[in-house]
C-alpha cells in the first residue's frame, strides 16, 4: 500500500507536505505503510504527533478521517450507529401499507414470525446506517483513507475494546448486518499523551514509535518552513533558546517545556512585533506563548532570560 | 554486521534469539513479534545499522521505557551476539518480568555496560554510591536510606487485612460518568433497544427502554508517609489499601519519606504479599525523615499526569511532622488542590487528645486538606481501617 518505494521517498515526501521527521521515526512510518499495520505515536504535546497524520494524508493524497478521543466516547460515535429516526418511519410507512393484509393476529404464528423477519430486514438495512469514522475509513474507495485516532489515552479503558477489531483485522462486525471488511485497508496513527499506559491488546496490534522534541536542526528546519517571514538570525535564535528551555538546567525549572507548536507561534509572534533579536525584555514580554502555565511564565526571571540568551554566542 | 543473509535463515535465527534477549531484560516480546520484527528488517532492507535497528524498535518496543534497554541491547547484540549472551546469562539470571520499569532498564544497562561487564560487583558498587549520595544529599541528618522490611502476612494477619477489606467499605466517592448503560433511571431513550422492541410489535412503541449514566469511582492517589514516625503503621496500612482498593479501576499509590517512591506497579500484583515484597524493594528510605514538600515536587515534576483531569481524589496518610521548607511545601500543596477533586488527610499518630495541627507541616497541610482526620491512639488495623472509611465518608 507504499506509494514511496524507499524511506528517504517517504522522508522528501513529508518533507514536501511540510513535515520534516527524523531517520527513526520515517522508518517507523514507512514500515506501517508497508506492512500495513497501524502505527501508535506517543510523546509530550506539542511534538507533532498529530501534524504527522495530516501530512501523510498529504502525501499519499488520501483522504485523512479524525476521531477525537474523549473520557466517555462511545462506540455509537467511533464505528457507527443506526438511525433510528428513518428506521422508525419505515416501519410507520411498510405499516401504513400493509394494514389491510398484515394486521398482527390474522395470520397464523408462523405469519407473524414472517412479518417480523421481514421487517427486521428492512429496518436494519446499509442506507439507515450512520457511518462514523472508523466505519468510514473501511469505506472510503481508492486510494483509501488516513484514520488519526487521536488521543486514544483519553478515552476510558473500555473504548479501547472497541478498536481492537479494527486495529487487528481492518474489519467492524456489526450483529444486524454482518462484518464490513476494508476495500482499501486504511493508514491508521493513533496517538497518545500518555496520561496513563495504554492496553496491551491496543499496543500488540501497532507499531510504536515514541516522538521526542527533534534536535535543533530539524526544529530550525520547521520554524523556516512555517515561518518564512523570520530571518533566519531569528529562526535560529528561537530554535536554540526553545533548545535550551527542553533540556536540564533550565527544564526543571518549568512544568511544561515549550512543543514545536510553541516555537513555532513564538517565530510568528517575534515577527509580529518586528523584532530582530531577541533580548530578555521581548522574551518577557512575550514568556505567555512558549509558556501556558502562569508559574512558569513568572519561572522565567529575567536573569534566566539572559542566560538562555547570551551562551548562545558564546559557542557560535 | 552480523545480522546474517535471510537466503541461510541466519537473519531469522539472530532475531529470535535477540527476541529471547530482550525477553529476558524484560521486555515484553511474544513470537508474533519477533517474526514481525523480522519481516521489518528485510522490508527496510539491510543495508544500514541504523535503519534496521530503528524498523525493529517500532515492532519490537512499545514502551517509551523500553526503548534504551532495546537500543543497547540491539547494539551489543549485532555487534557480538555471543558477548551479549553471556553477559545477560550472567547478570540477568532470572531477570523477573514482573520487576518494576524504572528498576529494569538501571539494571539492564548495567548489566551491558562495558566497565562492569566482567565482574560481579555490580549490586555492591551501587551500594557505595548510594552512600556518597546519600553523604552529599542535605544536612538532614534524619535521612538515612534504608530499605523498607516488610515481612508477608502471618496468616492471622492476612485473614484480618481480608476480612477488614471485605467488610469495612472504604466509601469512595462515585461519579456519574459519560459512559452510559440501560437502566430505568435513565432520561435518554435506549434507542438501539427501542428499535429492537418496535420490529418485534409492528413499528407500535409499547415499550421505551431507557439510558442511565454508569457511576464510577474517582480515581485515587494515595501518599502513604514511611518516615520513622509511621515506621509501625506502614506495612498492616499498605496491605489493607492494597486489598480494600482491589476492584478499584484507577489507583496510584505513592510512598514518601525523604523521597518518593512509586507503589502503583506493586500493588498492581494480585497477591499481598508480593505487593509487600516489592514495595519492600521499592522504597529506600524507610523510617527516615519526612519531606512532604520535596516529594510532591517530585510527583509534580514527575507523575503529574497521575492526576486524572482534576478528578482524582488524593488521600495523604502522614503525622505532619514535616521537616522541609514550610514555603515550598505550601506552595506544592497548592498545585496538588488545583489539580484533585479533593485532598484528605489522614493523621495517625496523635497520642494527645488535644491536639491541634500546630507543627509547621501540619498548619500547611490543614489549611490545604478539605477533611482532616486525626486519630488518637491507633494502634489497631480496625481503627486504621474504620478511620480512613469515615474520613471518605465525611
Amino acid at each position: 500500500m507504499t506509494p514511496f518505494p524507499t524511506i528517504d521517498a517517504l522522508t522528501q515526501a513529508l518533507e514536501a507536505a511540510g513535515y520534516f521527521a527524523d531517520r527513526r521515526l520515517a522508518t517507523a512510518v514507512f514500515l506501517a505503510l508497508k506492512l500495513e499495520r497501524p502505527l501508535l505515536l506517543e510523546g509530550e504535546p506539542g511534538v507533532g504527533k498529530t501534524e504527522l497524520a495530516k501530512a501523510l494524508s498529504l502525501a499519499l493524497q488520501r483522504e485523512m478521517l479524525r476521531l477525537q478521543c474523549y473520557d466517555g466516547l462511545e462506540q455509537r460515535e467511533a464505528l457507527y450507529e443506526w438511525n433510528y429516526a428513518a428506521q422508525l418511519l419505515h416501519m410507520r410507512a411498510a405499516q401504513a401499507l400493509h394494514e389491510p393484509s398484515s394486521t398482527p393476529g390474522t395470520g397464523g404464528p408462523d405469519h407473524v414470525g414472517d412479518v417480523v423477519a421481514k421487517m427486521e430486514r428492512e429496518v436494519y438495512q446499509a442506507r439507515y446506517l450512520i457511518r462514523r469514522p472508523l466505519l468510514q475509513a473501511l469505506q472510503t474507495p481508492a486510494p483509501g483513507a488516513v484514520l488519526l485516532i487521536d488521543e486514544v489515552d483519553r478515552a476510558d479503558e473500555p473504548f479501547e475494546a472497541f478498536l481492537l477489531e479494527y486495529l487487528g483485522e481492518y474489519q467492524v462486525s456489526i450483529p444486524e448486518i454482518g462484518t464490513v471488511r476494508a476495500g482499501v485497508i486504511p493508514v491508521t496513527i493513533l496517538t497518545s499523551n500518555r496520561t496513563r499506559e495504554l492496553n496491551d491488546a491496543v499496543k500488540r496490534r501497532c507499531l510504536y514509535h515514541w516522538l521526542d522534541y527533534p534536535e535543533r536542526e530539524r526544529e530550525l528546519a520547521i520554524v523556516r518552513a512555517q515561518v518564512p517571514q523570520a530571518s533566519s538570525a531569528l529562526s535560529a535564535q528561537v530554535a536554540a533558546v526553545v533548545g535550551k528551555l527542553r533540556s536540564q538546567p533550565f527544564a526543571n525549572a518549568f512544568q511544561r517545556a515549550p512543543g514545536i507548536a510553541e516555537s513555532v507561534e513564538w517565530a510568528k509572534a517575534l515577527v509580529a512585533l518586528d523584532t530582530l533579536a531577541i533580548d530578555p525584555e521581548v522574551m518577557a514580554d512575550t514568556a505567555g506563548i512558549l509558556f501556558k502555565q502562569r508559574e512558569d511564565v513568572a519561572a522565567l526571571t529575567r536573569d534566566m532570560a539572559t542566560e538562555l540568551l547570551k551562551p548562545e554566542e558564546a559557542p557560535a | 554486521m552480523l545480522l546474517g543473509d535471510s537466503r541461510s535463515g541466519k537473519l531469522a535465527d539472530n532475531i529470535t534469539e535477540f527476541g529471547r534477549a530482550l525477553r529476558r531484560a524484560g521486555v515484553r516480546v511474544d513470537s508474533a513479534r519477533i517474526a514481525l520484527a523480522a519481516e521489518a528488517a528485510l522490508a527496510v532492507g539491510l543495508e544500514a545499522k541504523a535503519d534496521v535497528s530503528a524498523a525493529m524498535e517500532a515492532v519490537m518496543v512499545s514502551r517509551e521505557q523500553d526503548r534504551l534497554v532495546f537500543r543497547e541491547l540491539f547494539d551489543v547484540f549485532f555487534r557480538n551476539p555471543e558477548v551479549a549472551q553471556k553477559l545477560l546469562s550472567q547478570l540477568l539470571p532470572s531477570a523477573e518480568g514482573k520487576a518494576e520499569p524504572s528498576k529494569r532498564r538501571p539494571r539492564v544497562r548495567e548489566a551491558l555496560s562495558p566497565q562492569k561487564a566482567f565482574g560481579h560487583q555490580a549490586k555492591p558498587k551501587e551500594e557505595d554510591q548510594k552512600v556518597e549520595f546519600d553523604a552529599a544529599m542535605t544536612a538532614s541528618d534524619l535521612q538515612r536510606l534504608k530499605h523498607a522490611d516488610f515481612n508477608a502476612l502471618s496468616a492471622t494477619e492476612y485473614r484480618l487485612v481480608e476480612r477488614l477489606a471485605r467488610d469495612v467499605r472504604l466509601p469512595l466517592p462515585y461519579v456519574a460518568s459519560r459512559r452510559m448503560r440501560p437502566g430505568p433511571a435513565g432520561a435518554r431513550l435506549h434507542w438501539s433497544g427501542v428499535m429492537r422492541h418496535a420490529v418485534r410489535t409492528g413499528g407500535e412503541l409499547m415499550h421505551l427502554p431507557r439510558m442511565q449514566r454508569r457511576e464510577q469511582p474517582l480515581p485515587l492517589l494515595v501518599l502513604v508517609d514511611v518516615s520513622g514516625s509511621m515506621e509501625r503503621y506502614a506495612r498492616l496500612l499498605l496491605a489493607f489499601l492494597h486489598a480494600a482498593t482491589r476492584r478499584h479501576p484507577r489507583r496510584d499509590v505513592f510512598a514518601f519519606g525523604t523521597q518518593l517512591t512509586d507503589l502503583t506497579p506493586a500493588f498492581r500484583l494480585a497477591d499481598t504479599d508480593e505487593m509487600l515484597a516489592h514495595a519492600s524493594a521499592a522504597i529506600e528510605d524507610f523510617a527516615g525523615g519526612t519531606q512532604l514538600g520535596e516529594s510532591l515536587a517530585t510527583l509534580r515534576h514527575h507523575h503529574a499526569r497521575r492526576l486524572v483531569g482534576r478528578r482524582t481524589l488524593v488521600l495523604v496518610i502522614t503525622d505532619g511532622l514535616d521537616t522541609g521548607e514550610p514555603q515550598a511545601l505550601d506552595d506544592e500543596l497548592t498545585w496538588l488542590g488545583r489539580h484533585s477533586r479533593r485532598l484528605l488527610w489522614l493523621n495517625p499518630l496523635l497520642r494527645f487528645d488535644g491536639y491541634a495541627p500546630v507543627a509547621r507541616g501540619a498548619a500547611v497541610l490543614s489549611r490545604h486538606a478539605q477533611g482532616m482526620l486525626a486519630v488518637h491512639n491507633l494502634s489497631k488495623l480496625e481503627d486504621l481501617a474504620g478511620s480512613l472509611a469515615s474520613l471518605m465518608k465525611a
